[in-house]
This record gives structure tokens, sequence and C-alpha cells, in this order.
């Protein structure tokens, strides 16, 4: 205001009559300001450019696509508005769909982070083979889940599996791991565990090896057991980790498709819903305006998971 | 930090998302029923392009026979250039890339399409009739076999041409058939063979890893196809033409039969993956499977020194013939692409279906010539098994409409079929849901787009 005053008494000077006035509500950018706003926008615009291109665009097709009534392939669609997701929700497939992808996520993101945790208990330990072992670990999830899906596949085949083997072997027959409903999503939840086991297991072994010593010593000082320091000490002090699992995790199991595809490829039993989408659009039906539907149900669906473990979760996380 | 909503902010956030569904809205399916219509090509002036594109699953594993094809094709068509291309590993594979294909501009020229895909693309009009095309280029399509040809007409107009054509055989394996005292061929009804079956399974039990004597094919792998036969046997079946008649009291008993088979008299499993496989294993005595395999899966028994047999598919009790329904693949011809193309591609087509490559794609496969005038001599003698599939080509029956016609049927048969013969439940009950479903998948999806 001072400086407002002193610029109105002063209107006799050019160079003060020079100075503009700063209107309420419009922001002003030093010419400092406006060339880091170039650089920025000349290193960033590309790479926003194609984000907008690759990842926006299609989302937002997706979203219309949705309103359509229309054949993959075909030229023409009608447009229905809501139908698509009326018909989803009103059918007998949403709850069976909803209940199989619950069922697989939290099979799948508890089982992995559990075991997860406990691999990285042991691997933190000094035992002989420990790089070899971590390395072990870890291989399979960098490997391709097509190709996990199809030796596991021969692995749990009841014929000529190497499971129906090892069960033959002691004079039991296979159960029918791929024909039976129930036991295909049991077979993709143990593979899809297995799978993932590494990244939760070398997550957390870099959390434990990044502990503080001096809280761990302090703990074993008043006398806590090596199980109530890791209930009340480790757990604790992981929960970052523990947090960041649970969302990277959980958001990869609401996306598992590969494994799922080729161990059991009409979905029966293990019809989650991102396959039930692939089904709709791709795999059988033809229905590009259904599937987009179901896509954005679950788009949706990712939005609250992440929006609620943020809300919630973080309140329990203790930073160190 | 709160924020003010100007006129300006206002503005920008309106513009924006305007913008956005606009973009999202450009390059998408037209909604206002403005589709071109198709023109008249005056053929005469049209020369043939001078590379075309064919997108096959390679069925049979016919890779090496196609390449050897095409290259003959471009030999003696010296201006013209196939590129094979592998659109995956089976006809569903092939069709997924075909239809997001439509999306873009580079749609393949030549397709193989199965007997479920064909009249998809022919409703969607993402693929051309074929007759005029066939003239133009001197085919006489007459030479077809009328019951394959005439398996891709529809608004009295041929949509495809058939290629690597089948129908499902029933395999055996003769030592096990031996082993328990029984004739050295196929049962003439399913009646019979539930006779048979406790002899085989007697007989071969003490066989390492044995299992059962009969093996359903896999569910995931065409179960409706398979099951036709069963059904047409016991007079159901999925559908009469649009009449979905996958409930009646005749499929329900069939179907009834087939869980027995498995639940009550044990005799038969139902495979995870591949019937052939679980009898090359030894694991089964016999199982159906289609004439495409039957090059590769006696060349495997052969090396195996298993003695294997095939025979004509079984009758049933009300119906002995015809019960063996046609399938296979048959090749379209893109409608998206130009007539210089569409020229090329109808050479092609012609010339790698013609009455001698037929034969020569016989031999190599399995699969049954397609054309009526193929000479079979040098093929018999080396492969006599194919003249029994060729017997058997004067006994088929076209398959239930439901099930070639229906988007998706064939996923909702395998699933009722999972339920009946996997998870033991209520026949009447799991049909009843299929017919549910089938009936509204020709309300929704078919009947609204069907042309007299």
């Amino acid at each position: 205001m001072a400086v407002l005053e002193a610029v109105a008494a002063d209107t006799a000077n050019p160079v003060a009559a020079d100075v503009r006035l700063p209107v309420p509500g419009r922001k002003t950018f030093s010419p400092r300001a406006r060339q880091e706003a170039l650089v920025f926008l000349t290193l960033a615009l590309p790479n926003l450019l194609l984000i907008a291109l690759f990842t926006y665009r299609p989302l937002l097709s997706n979203i219309y696509y949705s309103t359509l009534d229309w054949t993959l392939g075909s030229v023409d669609a009608t447009v229905v508005g809501w139908g698509n997701y009326v018909e989803f929700f009103h059918s007998g497939d949403a709850g069976s769909v909803l209940g199989t992808t619950a069922v697989f996520t939290v099979a799948t993101v508890g089982g992995a982070m559990v075991l997860g945790l406990l691999v990285a208990v042991a691997l933190n330990q000094q035992i002989p083979g420990r790089t070899l072992a971590r390395s072990a670990v870890f291989a399979p999830y960098v490997l391709s889940g097509v190709g996990v899906g199809m030796v596991w596949l021969f692995i749990f085949d009841p014929v000529y599996g190497v499971l129906s083997w090892v069960l033959r072997g002691v004079g039991l027959a296979s159960p029918q791991w791929i024909n039976d409903p129930a036991l295909a999503l049991v077979m993709v939840i143990l593979v899809f565990v297995w799978k993932n086991l590494g990244y939760c297991a070398i997550v957390y072994l870099a959390g434990l090896q990044s502990l503080p010593h001096d809280v761990m010593e302090a703990a074993t000082l008043d006398g806590a057991g090596p199980l109530r320091r890791f209930y009340f000490v480790v757990l604790p002090l992981l929960s970052p980790t523990t947090f960041f699992l649970l969302i990277t995790s959980t958001l990869s199991s609401l996306q598992a498709f590969d494994i799922i595809k080729i161990m059991t490829p009409t979905g029966n039993g293990t019809g989650t819903l991102i396959f039930e989408a692939y089904l709709q659009a791709f795999g059988a039906y033809n229905r590009a305006g259904y599937s987009a539907a179901i896509s954005v149900v679950l788009f949706v669906l990712l939005l609250i998971m992440t929006g609620l473990q943020l809300r919630f979760v973080e309140r329990k996380v203790h930073y160190a | 930090m709160s924020r003010i909503i100007n006129r300006r902010n206002f503005l920008t956030v309106t513009g924006l998302g305007l913008g956005s569904v606009a973009l999202a809205a450009c390059g998408g399916p037209s909604t206002g029923g403005n589709v071109p219509a198709a023109m008249n090509t005056d053929w005469a002036k049209v020369t043939p392009a001078a590379k075309i594109t064919f997108m096959s699953s390679h069925p049979g594993k016919s890779a090496d026979i196609e390449a050897a094809l095409i290259a003959d094709f471009e030999a003696a068509n010296p201006g013209i250039k196939v590129e094979l291309i592998t659109g995956g590993a089976n006809y569903e594979e092939v069709a997924q890339k075909f239809q997001t294909s439509q999306a873009g501009n580079n749609v393949p020229d030549v397709v193989v399409a199965s007997d479920v895909w064909w009249f998809r693309y022919a409703l969607a009009e993402t693929v051309m009739p074929l007759d005029e095309l066939l003239a133009v280029v001197g085919d006489k399509s007459a030479g077809f076999n009328a019951t394959l040809f005439g398996d891709y007409k529809y608004t009295d107009k041929h949509w495809a041409v058939p290629y690597a054509r089948s129908t499902p055989l029933f395999y055996y394996n003769k030592d096990h058939f031996a082993a328990a005292g029984l004739p050295d061929r196929a049962p003439a009804t399913w009646e019979e063979f539930a006779l048979w079956a406790p002899k085989i399974q007697a007989a071969n039990a003490g066989n390492k890893g044995y299992q059962h004597a009969y093996q359903y094919p896999a569910l995931a792998g065409y179960a409706g196809w398979t099951l036709q036969n069963v059904l047409w046997g016991q007079g159901g079946g999925w559908s009469k033409e649009w009449e979905i008649t996958a409930n009646s009291e005749a499929s329900i008993k069939a179907m009834t039969w087939v869980q027995e088979s498995i639940t009550k008299d044990k005799w038969a499993g139902v495979s995870s993956k591949d019937a052939v496989s679980d009898m090359s294993a030894g694991a089964v005595s016999a199982t159906v499977s289609s004439t495409g395999d039957l090059v590769g899966t006696l060349e495997a028994a052969k090396t195996a020194k298993m003695n294997i047999g095939v025979g004509f598919l079984p009758g049933g009790s009300v119906s002995a013939s015809p019960v063996c329904p046609t399938g296979g693949a048959g090749l379209v011809i893109a409608a998206k692409t130009s007539p210089e193309r569409q020229l090329a591609a109808a050479k092609f087509v012609s010339f790698i279906t013609n009455a001698a490559n037929t034969a020569r794609f016989s031999a190599a496969t399995g699969y049954m010539p397609v054309r009526d005038d193929a000479d079979m001599t040098a093929v018999l003698a080396t492969t006599p098994q194919i003249q029994l599939a060729l017997d058997q080509l004067k006994v088929t029956r076209s398959q239930d409409y439901a099930r070639v016609f229906l988007p998706g049927a064939d996923l909702e048969m395998a699933n009722a079929a999972a339920k009946i013969m996997n998870e033991k439940a209520d026949v009447a009950t799991s049909l009843g849901e299929l017919q549910e479903k089938l009936e509204s998948i020709y309300t929704k999806t078919v009947q609204p787009k069907l042309k007299d």
C-alpha cells in the first residue's frame, strides 16, 4: 500500500510514471520468471504432449466409447449414454466379476506382501549364498508373464504335469487345476504371488537394511526379544515401505492380465474386471463400447482405492 | 489454498473440457449414420496391386506349405508380391488383430477367418462379398465343395472361400482297444462306446499314468463344436436356425449323458489343454479332434511307436447320421483396401485354393481339400487316413447358427459345459442359463443387424 501511495505521489517523475500499477487479481511475471517458464516448457512440453497423446487421449476416448453401442471393427455405432454401465451393474456378471477381482486382489497383494516380508527377513540374515538367494527370489519378477504362465501351466497339467507326476508318486490323483473354476482361481493366485514375491521381498529388504540401528539396540537393551522387536519396532518402522508396497501391489493386481489369459483362456472362475473387459471387446463378444464401460469402472475403482489408501492408510505410517 | 473462479478460469476449463471431448471423439466410429455406401468398381479398369499381405495363424502347422504356395503364386504372377503375416497362434488371435486393424489404415488384404468369425466380419462389412471378384479373376467357384462353400453364404453372397476346412474325427489307441478285445474300428454310436468303455478302462488301468477310456477335448478349445456331435446324435442341438434350443429336452438328455459318463460311469475325463496330447501320452484311449490334427498326430504316434486309428464320429440313439459338423477356416478379403489390392488378393485366394494347391495343403496338414476336382491320389498314397475325412465330408452337417453366428456363443457354451462336466452342476439349470445368454446375444447384437 505504501508503494502505491509513493508512486501516486510521484506522477511528475517520468520514470515513476512509467511504472504500471498492478491490477487486482492479475499476476505479473518478472523477466526471470518468464525465462524460467520458457525453459520449463521447452523441456517438459514434448513429454507432456506425448503423455497427453498416448495416455490422456486414449483415456478420454475410452470414456467416450463407453457411451456407445459399438461392435469392434464396425465403422458405425449408436450412442447409448449410460446404457453400458446400467447393463453391467444390472447383469449377473457384475457381482461375479467384482467378487473375483476382490478375491484375486486381496489374496495376491496379501500373499506377496506377507511372504515377501518373511523372505526379506530371511535374506537379511548372514547366511551362506545370500546374494544368490536374493537374485533367485527376485528373478521371477522380471520374467515375462506369458512365459511364466506357460511353464506353470505345464507344472499344473493333471495328465502330464510335474505336479501330477509328484502326486502320482505318493498315490494321489491330481486335482483338476485348470478345469475346476475354484481351483483355477487358486492356481493363478499362486502363480501371481510367486512371480511378485521377489518384488515385495527386495523392497522390504531395502527397508530392513535402512532401519536405524540405535533404535534396535535400545529395544534390545530394554529386554525386547526378537519377536517383540519385530512386531513393535521393525514393523512400525517398515510402515512407509508397507504403504508403498500396498499401493503398487494393489494397482498391479487389479491390472493383472497375462498370467490369467495364458493359464485360463476362457476366464472360467478367473474373470477379473480387466479380463472381462478383454473378453467383451476382443476375446469373444466384440462389444467395444461395453468393454470400454468396464474399463472405466476399473479406472474409477483404481482411483478410489488409491485415494482411500492415501487418505486412511497413510495415517498409520511412521516415518523414521 | 483457495482459488477464485473468474470468467477467465471458467472459459479456460470449459474450453479444455470441450476440446478433450472433441479430441476423444476423433477417430472413433461414426455415430451419425452417415457411413459411406460401397462403391461399384469397374474391375476391368483395375490393375492388381504390386504387393498384398496375407494374415494367417498357420492352421495345422501350415507355415511351411503357406510359404511354398506364396512362392509359387509369386512365380506365376511376377507382378504381385505376397507378405505372409503371422497373426497369432489361433483363429481368435488373428481375429483380434484383423478387427483392431480396422481402426487404422494398415489392414491385411487376405485373412484366415474361422467358422465363427467370417459372419461377424460380413455383418460389420469389414470384408467383401467374393462372388464378383472370383468371377473377375476367372475362378469357377462352382468347383468348391458345395457344403463347404455354402457355409459362407449370407444375403445370397459368399463372404469367404473355404481354405483349412475340417471336421472332427474319432481318434483311438488301437493297442488299448485290442487289449480290451474290441474290434479295430471307431464305435458306430456313443451308446456302443459306453458299452466298450468299461472294458477298455479295465484292460488298460495298469498302464502307468492311465486315466480314462475317453477324453473330452479341452473346453477352452471349441467345446461348442466338439459337443455338437453328441447333441445331434441325441436329437438336440444349440439351435434350429435362429431359434435357440440349448435347453430343449433332447439337449438336456444329451448333456446329462455326457455328465454321467464323467461323474457316474467314470470312463471319461475332460482334457485341461489338448486331448490328442493326452492320448499320445497314453493317459486316455480315445478322443475327438479335428482332421487338421490328423497328419501331426499320426507322425507323433509313429515317433512314439503308438498305433493310432481314426474313424467317423459316432452317432447317437436318435440320429446316426449326419452328426458330423463342418469346421475350420476360410479366407476373407478386407473391404477397407483399394480395388487394386482387392483384385490382387482375389487372384491369390483363387490360386491357393485351386484344385492342385488344396490337395497340397491337405497333404501337409490333414485338412480337407476344398475343391471337388482336387486330385488326392498322391496324398492318399502317403496318408491313407485322409480318405476317411473325405468320406465323412459326404455326411457332414453345417453347424447350428447359435454356435457360429452369435458372438461369444462359443465361450458361453464352453462355460456351460464346464459347469456340467467339471462342476457337476444341474444340467437343466446350466442349459437354461445358457439359453438365456444365447437369446440375449441374438436379440442385442445380431438380430438388429440382420439383413433380409
